[in-house]
């Protein structure tokens, strides 16, 4: 039977890196290519030599698809690409395109600069591997070869995350990687047609939460600005550049204009310019309402946000400073950070996940004394908050993404067995669909029932429709043929006609047995006894008497010759085709039998 | 309020239950089958004495699930088990069910008890106390209420009434006693020590005679005596009377709730004390909020009184039609936070204010 066969690199069933071999039809694509944020050693990897033990990856891969910029699902690309060896195609959308290698030289200077890792790969390995992208459009059916063909829907979840379908032939899967089915400020849900693949490859991270309301958390996060900002504290947001930034202006621009406040926001510049020229690329990709402000008045023309110099760290007074890289490990943000960090009426909030190795990861973790450039020590005394906007489907979410796509199977990754007993049950009670949970390194094996058309030729289904009644659903007709098999084409077509193409003769089989009577009269007596025996026995069917002594029973020839050594003994010869093969054993079994006693 | 925090279940739910360590448990109740049976595990910030501000974990946590065909209506946990029992439409039998081990997720349906199927649509109340481990009180009818030890499946009690007057609620005072209320609002005691007992009557209040009502008792607190606050009757007309049964049979106290009238009927009617501030509690089910009282300003006159505090978070959330408050539970430690669910699906954790 074919069959899809899935490999969990990474991902499987744990949160980390999400790394996914699949098997179809032949070809083998790797679904994102993940780092391990956890680990500080070779575990961070996938373990490529799954994938082949010898030869190349090149030759075995046929693509690698990413599916969006988060760490966790391509930081280990440069390290796959250019230290492991890989040269074939790497699909991913335009702004992933546009975003990765920011992100993936932001994480190369902290683990190289900062910890002093050696075995790592370099600015140069990131700028070549990104040379190997080609980058795709939403809904656009990309051909990687003649048979195998992938197209992206959108995800949700962050600026230029998608869900990729692979198709070969009539055999598809559905890969997910991170998605959201609620829209958000800045970004819609996630949308896919019922393109009813035989695999659906889902995440299933925060399937067995309920999560708090959107409404809530804004509320919470702009009482603690309001708080701050009141007793004439400082707060820091570092972000990166694109995505949630813009959301939490939008937020605090709102806030400020509704509550009337003074106190000024800024927005770091060289955040601003670029962010802005991506806006531009990619404003298909984030939802209505940004559309539409964008169209009206530029991003950052807020009323209350305004471009941030250096100088205005120093100035007296409540602020609010959006500023970059997000997790404080240099620039500007951690600069800022420095000038405010001692001071107990500021705060700090990190709005996402951040590396191990850098300030952000070390202050939510609760260190208050951090050592500096030149062995200075700073003692934080400013709040520390953290809060998370990170949008993932829950139990809801997922269910509903399976209604969309009515997929045949549903496959989840990115979960912990134990905890998602639960959720297998509810899909496969309620889609009636087959849900798996393979570990890491557990190959799952999924069978697929593909449709193979076959042309079946015009003179055949005129003669199967000549005989008997017409095909009835209900009343499945059995139907002989030949089938023709020629490259990729299949043709149902009669015996004659097949024979006739392939330039064969057709071979007729016939069949001859001797049947012993004992009869001491002479031969046509015998054969007489037989015709007459048989007249009478057989009398549905055409019996004759040939004039040169031989009994026909339809097509079936039967003689009667003396047996060369016993007189008494006759020896009736029958013989007939293959087509005529029933009739023909049943009437060896009947001349067995003995003619009887008394014939006219 | 000093927090509010919104979420939105599948399905609305008209069960809260509290578990071990902080766990809440709730099902759905949809007609046509499929419900779920979950055990969540609420965000740090709502386990922990204090409360946080930004937490970075916010959600609840499906800890575990189960699928029931019948619609629940009633679900408590049985202490000193790992079991917990639901009752619903169309009979007064009770589901037990196996909570998560610890391979697996999946609330497991163990076991049914049987009862006589009382005529029309009834379903059993369940009570259960964690004075007596594996006991649950039952009974849809007057004249069906027993006590089944379910580990066991043995039954311990049953009580000796011809009446076959429907029952609204039922609880455990203590080790030894339990009170029935009825749904026309008369209270039955009852001695549980023997296997079979005459229950103690008490009078109704005076009302029109359609009213419905429902029961309200305060959960005996660690080790204390029998239940020192008095035993609480809200009507499906927003009449509240408070009986303390160890002194007297006539209501001590009774009030009106500022409700909208009529009442909407009685299917989702809830009262329940504080856990943690002497003589408040709080009332819901006649629309989207939730009220609640201090009843120590009460007297015996029945006048309205005013909640002192409000809150309308259902109400206001939807877009069609108005959300029924259907449940409510405060939280056992800390003394302010109450759980609400509504007929769209939604639960609140609210924490509120003294004005």
């Amino acid at each position: 039977m074919p069959e899809i066969k899935v490999t969990p690199l990474g991902a499987g069933q744990d949160v980390g890196r999400s790394c996914i071999l699949v098997s179809i039809a032949g070809k083998n694509v790797m679904l994102d290519c993940g780092m391990h944020m956890g680990y500080n050693d070779d575990r961070r990897f996938p373990d490529f030599s799954y994938i082949t033990q010898n030869g190349r990856l090149t030759d075995f891969l046929d693509c690698v698809i990413i599916s969006h910029f988060h760490l966790d699902h391509c930081g280990a690309l440069p390290y796959f690409s250019e230290m492991v060896g890989y040269d074939g195609p790497i699909y991913m959308t335009h702004p992933t395109k546009a975003i990765c290698p920011i992100l993936l030289e932001d994480y190369r200077k902290i683990t190289v600069d900062k910890k002093g890792e050696t075995n790592f790969f370099t600015s140069q390995m990131i700028k070549d591997c990104m040379k190997k992208v080609v980058a795709v459009h939403l809904h656009q059916t990309v051909q990687v070869d003649e048979e195998l063909e992938i197209k992206a829907y959108y995800a949700g979840h962050v600026l230029g995350a998608a869900m990729f379908q692979i198709k070969v032939g009539c055999e598809s899967v559905v890969y997910t990687g991170d998605y959201n089915m609620t829209p958000d400020r800045h970004l819609g849900a996630a949308w896919i047609d019922k393109c009813r693949p035989d695999l659906l490859i889902s995440e299933s991270t925060y399937a067995t939460t309920i999560r708090d309301s959107k409404r809530c958390r804004e509320r919470d996060f702009l009482k603690k600005v309001h708080e701050t900002v009141e007793r004439g504290g400082k707060v820091l947001i570092p972000v990166f550049a694109l995505g949630r930034a813009q959301e939490l202006c939008i937020l605090l621009e709102t806030f400020w204009e509704r509550m009337n406040l003074k106190a000024p926001i800024y927005f770091s510049t060289g955040l601003t310019e670029k962010a802005n020229h991506y806006y531009k690329l990619f404003i298909t990709w984030t939802n209505q309402k940004i559309r539409k402000t964008f169209v009206q008045r530029n991003m950052f023309e807020f009323k209350h946000i305004k471009a941030f110099d250096r100088a205005f760290a120093d100035n007296p007074g409540p602020m609010v400073v959006f500023a970059t890289p997000g997790m404080l490990h240099a620039g500007q943000s951690l600069q800022i950070f420095r000038k405010w960090a001692g001071n107990e009426k500021n705060m700090v909030i990190m709005p996402g996940y951040c590396v191990q190795g850098t300030v952000g990861h070390k202050i939510l973790s609760g260190q208050r004394k951090l050592e500096m450039e030149g062995r200075q020590i700073l003692e934080v005394k400013m709040q520390v908050e953290y809060m998370s906007f990170s949008a993932h489907a829950d139990a809801k979410g997922i269910m509903q993404l399976i209604r969309q796509a009515e997929p045949r199977n549903v496959l989840l990754v990115h979960g912990e067995a134990k905890k998602m007993e639960f959720l297998k049950q509810k899909i496969e009670q309620e889609f009636h669909v087959s849900c798996y949970m393979p570990a890491n390194g557990e190959t799952t094996t999924i069978f697929t029932n593909p449709s193979i058309p076959v042309d079946i030729s015009l003179g055949l289904l005129k003669r199967e429709a000549a005989i008997g009644p017409a095909p009835d659903a209900k009343k499945p007709k059995l139907m002989h043929g030949t089938l023709l098999m020629k490259d990729n084409s299949f043709r149902l077509v009669s015996p004659e006609q097949a024979l006739k193409e392939l330039g064969l003769a057709e071979h007729q089989l016939r069949f001859t047995c001797r049947v012993h009577i004992q009869d001491p009269r002479k031969e046509h007596e015998t054969v007489l006894r037989v015709y007459n025996h048989l007249k009478g026995v057989l009398k549905d069917y055409s019996v004759q008497h040939l004039p040169d002594g031989s009994i026909t029973v339809e097509s079936i020839l039967i003689q009667a010759t003396a047996h060369s050594e016993d007189q008494g003994t006759k020896v009736l010869l029958v013989s007939w085709t293959y087509q005529d093969e029933e009739l023909g054993s049943y009437l060896t079994s009947l001349l067995k039998k003995g003619l009887p006693q008394s014939t006219s | 309020y000093r927090d509010l925090h919104t979420f939105e279940l599948q399905a609305p739910t008209r069960v809260i239950e509290w578990a071990r360590g902080s766990r809440v448990c709730v099902a759905g109740y949809g007609q046509s089958g499929g419900n779920e049976i979950l055990q969540l595990l609420p965000p740090p910030a709502l386990q922990a004495k204090e409360t946080q501000g930004l937490c970075p974990e916010r959600d609840f946590k499906v800890e575990g699930g189960g699928f029931s065909k019948r619609p629940v209506y009633s679900l408590k946990y049985v202490p000193d088990t790992s079991l917990l029992v639901t009752s619903g439409p169309p009979d007064s039998s009770l589901q037990v069910w196996q909570v998560s081990a610890e391979d697996s997720d999946v609330i497991k349906s163990v076991s049914t008890i049987a009862t006589e199927n009382a005529t029309g649509q009834t379903w059993a109340k369940i009570a259960t106390t964690s004075a007596r481990g594996p006991w649950v009180l039952h009974g849809s009818t007057l004249d069906s209420v027993q006590i089944t030890e379910v580990e066991l499946r043995k039954n311990v009690y049953t009580a000796g009434s011809p009446d076959g007057e429907e029952l609204a609620g039922l609880a455990f005072l203590d080790g030894s006693t339990a009170v029935l209320c009825c749904a026309r609002g008369r209270l039955c005691v009852a001695d549980v020590r023997q296997p079979q007992g005459a229950l103690q009557a008490l009078p109704a209040p005076a009302a029109p005679r359609g009213d419905r009502w429902c029961l309200g008792t305060a959960c005996a607190a660690q080790g204390s005596g029998p239940g020192t606050q008095p035993v609480a009757r809200l009507s499906s007309r927003g009449l509240l009377t408070l009986t303390d049964l160890r002194k007297a049979s006539e209501p001590s106290a009774s009030a009106t709730a500022k409700v909208p009238s009529p009442g909407s009927g009685a299917e989702f009617l809830c009262v329940s004390w504080a856990p943690a501030l002497q003589g408040c509690l709080a009332v819901s089910g006649f629309d989207g909020t939730v009220h609640v009282y201090d009843t120590q300003s009460w007297d015996s006159s029945g006048r309205e009184a005013e909640p002192i505090f409000v809150h309308k978070g259902h109400a206001l959330d939807g877009s069609g039609d108005p959300a029924l408050v259907t449940v409510h539970t405060w939280h056992p430690q800390k003394p302010r936070t109450v759980l609400s669910a509504a007929s769209d699906g939604s639960l609140h954790v609210w924490d509120w204010v003294q004005p």
